[in-house]
């Protein structure tokens, strides 16, 4: 064996196929172009899998009383009434107004106010009902998936931002331009993939908490729990 | 051991190697990033280096298929073949052990929705398919082996 001719062959065999891959990534689409250099910090870092939901931050909902689970409790004016209703109902006299529950301030309708900016972390994660209640109030929605995928259906309103084309740099830098001013950068944004294992959400909400986006929120559940609630959806590559 | 070295078994084996490794390599030629993806899924690989590996290593997996089935530099692109398999088969090992379930992203690069367990399935099976190939390397190793003995006896 001429070991001084294999290693030659193989030198030459790996230089052409890093010159195809070049060659082959300056001609791709945008979708299918990728960053020569990565920017991955938890590429090494094996994921835990739990199924416990992260914590939020305390809500500035002042009458909030069932702040037990990970999503924001939302006051329901409509619910402490009728209870009290229904146990004054057969009393044939006036209801005191000292055993009248004091009336529950009006839901707040900010969602800033609701969903208040978290700069000393990158992400909170947030379930259904909060996103749900987020896209009703007009907040930003980030598909972090493949554009590909995301024109096969997406979140109506969202835009695509997947941290895997070579364009996701050029995304954020439009987008922070958008937001340039410090108080739009406090809006709350949602960012979603495909749930479960989907770590891509996580990943782009890394990346803008980079860029001082303090507000940002990760849909947990991403686009099939989306599909099963019945949220509005979207085909196509536009919003 | 004289069957197992014979041309007939050779060529085949040498061909299929070669129809497998550029099989395997084209939806990740057509598809950088969703490759990028699945080696990032590895959790091996430094995030630096993820992009480049995921450009790169389809096109040598290419390039050593047509060889092999052309029989153009067919020892190198054999070793090079059989590096790659053990270095396969190790990855998928240590995450195996680490109890990260993971697509392999061999032939297909498309997450495909598979739950943990099958996922943990299919790397078991990926290992045994992947040691497999390592045997039809090391037949088409043998069979040089044998050819440059027989050469030499003459």
């Amino acid at each position: 064996m001429d070991l001084r001719k294999h290693l030659t062959e193989a030198f030459t065999i790996i230089i052409a196929a890093v010159v195809c891959a070049l060659v082959a990534n300056a001609m791709a689409s945008r979708e299918r172009k990728l960053a020569l250099v990565g920017t991955y910090p938890n590429a090494q870092k094996v994921p835990v899998r739990t199924a416990e939901p992260l914590a939020l931050p305390a809500p500035v909902v002042p009458t909030a009383t069932t702040a037990t689970t990970a999503t924001i409790p939302i006051p329901v004016p409509t619910a402490t009434t009728t209870t009290v209703q229904k146990i004054a109902a057969p009393k044939p006299v006036a209801v005191p107004t000292a055993t009248v529950a004091p009336a529950p301030p009006p839901p707040v309708e900010d969602p800033q106010k609701r969903f208040p900016p978290h700069p000393e972390k990158a992400f909170v994660e947030l379930h259904g009902d909060d996103v749900a209640w987020l896209h009703d109030h007009g907040a930003l929605f980030l598909d972090a998936r493949r554009t590909s995928v995301y024109e096969q259906g997406h979140i109506s309103g969202s835009r695509t931002m997947s941290v895997w084309e070579a364009d996701v740099d050029e995304k954020v830098n439009k987008l922070y331009e958008e937001r340039n001013d410090p108080r739009e950068q406090l809006k709350p944004i949602v960012i979603y993939c495909s749930g479960g294992d989907c770590e891509d959400s996580h990943m782009l909400a890394q990346k803008l908490w980079g860029v001082q986006f303090n507000n940002l929120y990760v849909y947990k559940d991403g686009f099939p729990d989306w599909q099963k609630r019945g949220g509005p959806v979207k085909t196509g590559s536009t919003p | 051991m004289k069957a197992l070295a014979s041309p007939w078994l050779t060529i085949r084996v040498q061909i299929a190697l070669g129809v497998i490794f550029i099989a395997a390599s084209l939806p990740k030629i057509v598809d950088p990033p969703s490759f990028a993806h699945m080696v990032y899924n590895y959790r091996i690989v430094p995030g630096s280096l993820v992009n480049l590996s995921a450009l790169t290593m389809p096109w040598i997996e290419l390039l050593c298929g047509v060889a092999l089935v052309l029989g153009i530099w067919r020892a190198t692109a054999r070793n090079i073949i059989a590096a790659m398999l053990l270095m396969f088969i190790v990855a998928i090992s240590i995450n195996l052990a680490r109890g990260n379930a993971i697509d392999c992203g061999c032939f297909d690069v498309s997450a495909a929705g598979k739950s943990v367990e099958e996922r943990l399935a299919d790397m078991r099976f990926v290992i045994l398919r992947d040691a497999g190939m390592l045997l039809m390397a090391a037949q088409l190793w043998w069979a040089d082996v044998s050819m440059l003995r027989f050469a030499q006896s003459k």
